[in-house]
């Protein structure tokens, strides 16, 4: 008990100058300091999390979206599925999966899908790469800014890992209708989606706001 | 938000900022950090915004259900598939691990976002401080889980690319997907939409006044 009364104590004669933060889910307002490697802060209200140091982030970050676009031109290039029935063959890539219902006759749902399992997610990938580069390198922010705030609010409309669902649904259903190939695009896709959710667990965005708005101006 | 310092925090970046003391009219505040537009929270049309989203969504909930989505036509012979009779086929068919994802991402989830968003709004319009960080989860949820209901246009896109044999096997894709996307697209935008700080900000408000 008395140790964390005197760290309190110390912490609240400290951070008299520190910068105040709010918390995004409640708005409880607690004072930034910096952490040890590896802890998390939490708010003291609700709970949620509000920042954290992780060995290494921009470097992992890094690494994971040069990996993610490596692998989003793999599984742009080659075919995700095929099928055969009676000496016919069929191929499907990922864009013409998004381009199927365009010839359904359906231009918005074609659009829709291409802008969620193409445009965003590649989107997303070009942002982390011009946003880590932009902290590591001490480039002038405002692109940098400008993207990931974009790219924060198109998050949800990536939609990469649904569409992995999908595709095995749908692998499920043609199974016993007709031999199905599976194409080379279908592993380096769920290499991305795998790539992606890595990169965003580890990404603090706090962090990286914090890192663009001293370089900025 | 922080109202009662004066202060106004950025829903994308979380930066805050002092809000100015007087605002001329059409003048728009944007943060300082990335731009994003900030609204006090008289200014807020969050929850009607949300509403004429939901009650958009609502309506296309109907011909989404009772148009058919999909046509599988084998050897000429075939017929149009709703959600429902797809899910149907899928039990007969003996792939019930399917059935079940698809009767949750297409029909208990749109239906729960519809009923979870109007609670939410219902309940900030009368003020509620009924367990708040339960709301705030729920919320929570609700927001992520709409997306997976996508899951189905992704499976008619990718059968009706892939089965085109002609008169032997072939998949169409039919008016019932459109709607049902616009549902999914609709429920996505009210949930962004929907400003969850206003779960916290009337009760806080409430205990300034009393």
């Amino acid at each position: 008990m008395q140790t964390i009364l005197y760290a309190d104590l110390i912490a609240s004669f400290m951070s008299v100058s520190a910068e105040p933060i709010a918390c995004q889910e409640c708005g409880q307002l607690h004072r930034y300091s910096p952490l040890a490697l590896g802890k998390t802060a939490n708010c003291r209200r609700c709970g949620a999390l509000l920042y954290r140091n992780r060995p290494d982030m921009l470097d992992s970050v890094l690494a994971l979206t040069l990996a993610g676009l490596t692998l989003f031109v793999l599984t742009n290039v080659f075919p995700l599925l095929g099928l055969r029935a009676q000496g016919a063959e069929q191929e499907l890539h990922l864009l013409g999966a998004s381009l199927a219902f365009w010839d359904q006759g359906y231009p918005l749902l074609a659009g829709l899908i291409i802008l969620n399992i193409i445009i965003f997610p590649l989107f997303e990938l070009l942002t982390l790469l011009v946003v880590v580069l932009t902290i590591r390198y001490h480039w002038r922010s405002s692109t940098a800014i400008f993207l990931f705030r974009w790219m924060r609010e198109f998050k949800p409309w990536g939609m990469l890992e649904v569409f992995m669902l999908g595709v095995l649904v749908a692998v499920v259903k043609l199974g016993d209708l007709a031999t199905l190939i599976v194409g080379a695009a279908f592993w380096s896709f769920a290499g991305l989606v795998l790539t992606m959710a890595a990169a965003t667990t580890l990404l603090d965005p706090f962090s990286v706001w914090r890192a663009l708005g001293k370089n900025n101006g | 938000m922080a109202e009662n310092e004066a202060l106004l925090q950025c829903r994308v970046c979380g930066c805050l900022s002092h809000a100015p003391t007087q605002l001329k009219r059409f003048e728009v505040m944007h943060c300082p950090r990335c731009g994003a537009r900030l609204k006090l929270a008289q200014q807020s049309t969050s929850v009607e915004e949300t509403w004429a989203l939901l009650i958009a969504a609502a309506i296309l909930y109907i011909p989404a259900n009772f148009l058919p989505i999909m046509s599988v036509y084998m050897l000429g012979a075939g017929q149009p598939d709703t959600i429902i009779t797809g899910v149907y086929h899928l039990l007969e068919a003996g792939q019930w691990p399917l059935a079940l994802i698809v009767f949750v991402a297409s029909i208990v989830v749109p239906l729960l976002k519809l009923f979870t968003l109007s609670f939410l709004l219902i309940s900030i319009q009368r003020r509620s401080r009924w367990r708040q960080h339960d709301r705030m989860r729920l919320y929570r949820i609700t927001e992520y889980v709409g997306r997976w209901s996508m899951v189905d246009v992704f499976v008619i896109a990718i059968l009706t690319g892939l089965v085109q044999f002609g008169n032997l096997a072939r998949v169409d894709a039919n008016l019932g997907s459109l709607s049902f996307a616009a549902v999914v697209v609709l429920t996505m935008f009210a949930a962004r939409t929907l400003d969850e700080h206003l779960i916290w900000d009337v009760a806080q408000q409430e205990e300034e006044l009393t």
